[in-house]
């Protein structure tokens, strides 16, 4: 399928019965996945599917309509849906236009042939290595399941004010469930990597660091209820950042009236050992890419420089709500384009991860939690259950700790009560962040 | 282009011409339209069509799986060629796995339909789910109403190297209503939903004012109730709350897949006496008020399967795989969400079956205990591979003297499948499956539709807690 050829079609298409504006971004995926359990080896999927999403306008009457296409003529069905709904859809007051014009940002390492087209031999060996190695670590612990994925994207999106532009993207992804069991006693920990290239891939460190984790979260006890120090690691760090502070820098839900940070800019909201950079563009990240989901050239912006939120995330639709350009942050759904990150970076501190450990008086390192989407970003409540971590006291590990939760108002967490952050930093999936050293944080124990 | 059983035989041919042992090719049309109203504004109104193919081919004790979204024949070899090339891969490395053969059968379902909710008027639809909000967020105490429409057309066709030639056309539709009613800081969610499979006059023959009324009232009573005093309690559970649970901390322990992975606590435990001489368990392809599936998507007939029967276990729920690696029967179990993904063992429609006590002579005796109800419960959390669950179910009574009483909010309920089905003492006759058309089971990033429910019953020690 030429996908320039029908993004055009049903441009006209949509012109043709009455649409005064349209919008057709069409993605074509190709991905091969490999599934290795315990047992060994169990099965390789691969295949494309191509996915349209149209966003029409008729007058201030809108729509978004996404299907899966089947075949050039296919468009002509979706568009008629389209037009179809719009017709019913209410006048929206704030609509103004679709993007005026598309543009691209030159964007480094997010296409590995590698991943383009894939020797099967090389990623099977991956994927054997990974059920293999955590054993050659450590007897306790054995890979229940690793996963590999690879996958190519084309991109096209193009309106009824400027012609289509296309982009490519690979995506490599691998996940390994290691499990450590000792006395009739069972822990687990998951480790992942996902980034467009192979290029930083190391298969050994995500094993070890997840056998390291899986083990270390053995023999866990709870602590008691009360204040900690805590120590967060990137990977809960990150996640504590995208449940809470991304939403509330969203300029759609600043607009909503559900953000805590709403008539804040240019205000001190975090401590200042924070900056927080989006990068719609960094080399080798999963988010990168050449344009955003509405074809706006993506772009490196601050967002809390020093503890003062500096900008919010905008599309289109909510940069002219506020008067203001779109910062290329159009994320798309099947059913809606709002405002989202692309990907976050955390800028580092000056100490070290181990001589923040030896300060812990009595604290907490946490490696892993659930349920952090139980937290509300809207008052900016912090609410998640440690499923991975180790109690510390005068700077020597104790114990593992399990069954507790940790909570707080997130702009006291990361504000006064941030003591620092790391110099080392890790990629988790689109974030780029160091170590967070907490003074106090309420933990729920026993 | 459209599918047919002729174009699936035409793709099972050319696929046996490139050296497989077996193949199973799925071909799947799909129309989703969903309306959405949240606090009386039209949020979204989406028709989503999809269609594709998928390939699995068996080769030298390997499966490789291909699909494409694209039904024109070049896309569709390609996909055919990436499997063979998938299962050939790992046939190099040394894997050898052994699927179980079976009498392929040929066989056309289609749920009888009406009207096609295709066919009718945008502008009518988009009133009603409008009318139904509006009214809703116009009660007093009521601080938010998100009403919903769902239709969803799902054709599949499954034809197989072992003779299988299956078309299945199944319609669904339904309205779900989520209510949120606040009193003093107290906010309360409730949401239910209806579906039923066929057309739009079930839309029409529905008296969905009074649907969406009980949903606020119930919230609204809700709001103003206090939360449960926790302790070991008698309970009756009702007969949506019992789907709940048996599908999440049962069916999945009882799916093939994960036992033959070790992770179920039904594991090595056939035979055995697992629950209450008064449980039988079964999961039904065509149950009443379920979802159908009268075949599985490795074109194998899904009949009744008797997962525990008077409180024996006497079944796990298999694929072609497990059933050899647990040496068990076919069930019918292999499902996939689309052509997209390979199959994975599912549960179909898993319920109770009925006993012969009355609703009400469950309740007799109970000095104080609990009715505990599945309307507007949030879900849990549930480890197959131990059997604890922890659900926060919907707002249920105190029952006092054999008499439920008064209404309480935030209730959980947690313990361990198999002690919770020991303790079950009282089954009654009033069986009631449901499924719906905007959600199902989640496993492995795949949703499909299931049916669940049951009858109500009576367990004898529940630990009921509040949040």
């Amino acid at each position: 399928m030429d996908l320039h050829r029908i993004v055009e079609r049903g441009l006209k298409k949509a012109e043709m019965l009455g649409g005064s504006e349209a919008e057709i971004f069409i993605v074509r995926e190709l991905s091969t996945s490999i599934l290795g359990t315990r047992k060994g080896l169990e099965n390789i999927e691969c295949g494309e599917s191509t996915t349209v999403s149209i966003r029409l306008a008729i007058g201030k009457r809108t729509t978004l309509q996404t299907s899966v296409l089947s075949g050039e003529e296919h468009i002509d069905r979706i568009v008629e849906d389209a037009i179809k709904v719009a017709r019913v859809a209410p006048e929206d007051r704030d609509w103004v236009s679709l993007p005026k014009s598309l543009g691209k940002t030159p964007v480094y390492d997010i296409v590995d042939d590698r991943v383009r087209e894939p020797d099967l031999e090389m990623f099977i060996e991956l994927i054997k290595r990974g059920l293999e190695g955590s054993r050659e670590i450590d007897r306790r612990v054995y890979t229940s399941e690793a996963k590999l994925s690879l996958s190519h994207f084309v991109r096209v999106i193009g309106n009824t004010n400027y012609s289509p532009i296309e982009s490519e993207k690979t995506m490599f992804s691998y996940v390994v469930m290691i499990k450590a069991a000792e006395n009739g006693e069972e822990t687990g920990y998951h480790n992942y990597y996902i980034a467009p290239t192979l290029n930083e891939f190391r298969l050994d460190k995500v094993v070890e660091d997840a056998v390291r984790i899986a083990l270390a979260s053995l023999k866990a006890k709870p602590i008691e209820t009360g204040k900690y120090q805590v120590l967060l690691t990137p990977r809960v760090f990150s996640s504590i950042l995208s449940s809470l502070i991304v939403p509330a820098v969203r300029a759609d839900m600043v607009i909503k009236n559900r953000s805590p940070l709403k008539n804040k800019l240019y205000s001190e909201v975090l401590s200042e050992k924070l900056t927080i950079i989006d990068d719609g563009a960094a080399p080798n990240m999963p988010s990168s890419s050449e344009f955003d989901d509405e074809g706006i050239a993506t772009s490196r912006k601050t967002l809390i420089d020093r503890g003062v939120l500096v900008s919010y995330l905008y599309d289109t639709y909510t940069a002219n709500i506020d008067g203001r350009a779109s910062t290329g942050n159009a994320r798309r759904t099947s059913s809606m384009v709002y405002p989202d990150a692309t990907n976050v970076i955390v800028l580092p501190g000056a100490q070290s991860l181990d001589s923040l450990t030896r300060d812990v008086r009595r604290g907490v390192i946490v490696y892993g939690t659930i349920g952090e989407w139980l937290s509300n970003p809207v008052s900016g409540y912090l609410n998640a259950t440690v499923t991975n971590g180790v109690y510390i006291e005068n700077g020597e590990e104790r114990h593992a700790i399990k069954g507790i939760v940790v909570s707080g108002n997130i702009y006291e967490v990361l504000g006064r009560e941030l003591v620092t952050v790391t110099k080392e930093y890790e990629n988790v999936g689109s974030m780029m962040v160091p170590s967070a050293f907490v003074e106090r944080i309420s933990v729920a124990g026993k | 282009m459209s599918i047919d059983i002729y174009f699936g035989r035409k793709i099972v041919d050319s696929v046996l011409e490139k050296g497989v042992e077996d193949t199973i090719v799925r071909l799947q049309e799909r129309v989703y339209e969903l309306i959405i109203f949240d606090n009386g504004v039209l949020r979204s109104y989406n028709i989503s069509r999809s269609s594709g193919v998928g390939v699995r081919v068996f080769i030298n004790g390997s499966t490789g799986y291909g699909y494409t979204s694209s039904l024109d024949w070049d896309s569709i070899s390609t996909a055919a060629r990436r499997a063979v090339k998938s299962a050939k891969s790992l046939s190099r490395h040394g894997v050898s796995k052994k699927m179980l053969s079976y009498e392929g059968s040929k066989c056309v379902y289609s749920a009888p339909i009406k009207l096609n909710p295709m066919d009718v008027d945008s502008e009518r639809k988009v009133s009603l789910i409008k009318e139904l909000n509006l009214a809703s967020i116009k009660k007093e105490g009521i601080v938010s109403a998100v009403t919903r429409y769902g239709y969803e057309m799902d054709r599949k066709i499954i034809v197989t190297s072992y003779g299988s030639e299956v078309d299945i056309d199944v319609r669904a539709v339904g309205i779900s209503h989520t209510a949120i009613a606040k009193s003093g800081d107290i906010m309360e969610r409730v949401h239910e939903q209806k579906t039923f499979i066929g057309g739009f006059e079930h839309i029409d023959s529905f008296d969905w004012f009074k649907f969406t009324e009980e949903i606020d009232g119930l919230a609204l009573k809700a709001s103003q109730a206090k939360t449960p005093p926790p302790g070991i309690y008698t309970a009756v559970i009702d007969n949506t709350l019992i789907g709940l649970l048996l599908h999440e901390a049962f069916g999945h322990a009882a799916e093939g897949d994960i036992v033959a992975s070790g992770a179920s606590v039904l594991r090595g435990k056939i035979d055995e006496s697992i629950a209450s001489t008064k449980v039988t368990i079964v999961d039904d392809g065509l149950a009443e008020g379920g979802y159908p599936v009268p075949y599985d998507e490795e074109g194998v007939e899904k009949n009744k399967t008797v997962v525990v029967n008077e409180g024996v276990l006497k079944r796990f729920l298999n694929s072609r795989y497990t059933a050899i690696e647990l040496n068990q029967d076919l069930t019918g179990n292999a499902r996939a969400q689309d052509t997209n993904f390979d199959t994975i063992v599912r549960q179909t429609n898993l319920y109770m079956l009925p006993g012969e006590s009355r609703v009400d002579e469950l309740f007799e005796g109970i000095s104080i205990g609990f009715y505990l109800l599945g309307k507007g419960a949030m879900g849990g959390q549930v480890d197959p591979s131990v059997g604890t669950f922890t659900f926060s179910v919907g707002p249920s009574y105190i029952v006092r003297n054999g008499e439920p009483s008064e209404l309480v909010r935030g209730t959980v309920v947690s313990g361990n499948i198999l002690e919770t089905l020991r303790e079950v003492d009282l089954v009654a006759k009033d069986l009631k499956i449901t499924t719906s058309v905007f959600g199902g089971c989640g496993k492995g990033g795949q949703m499909v539709r299931v049916g669940t429910g049951g009858p109500h019953i009576r367990v004898k020690r529940i630990v009921v807690g509040g949040i």
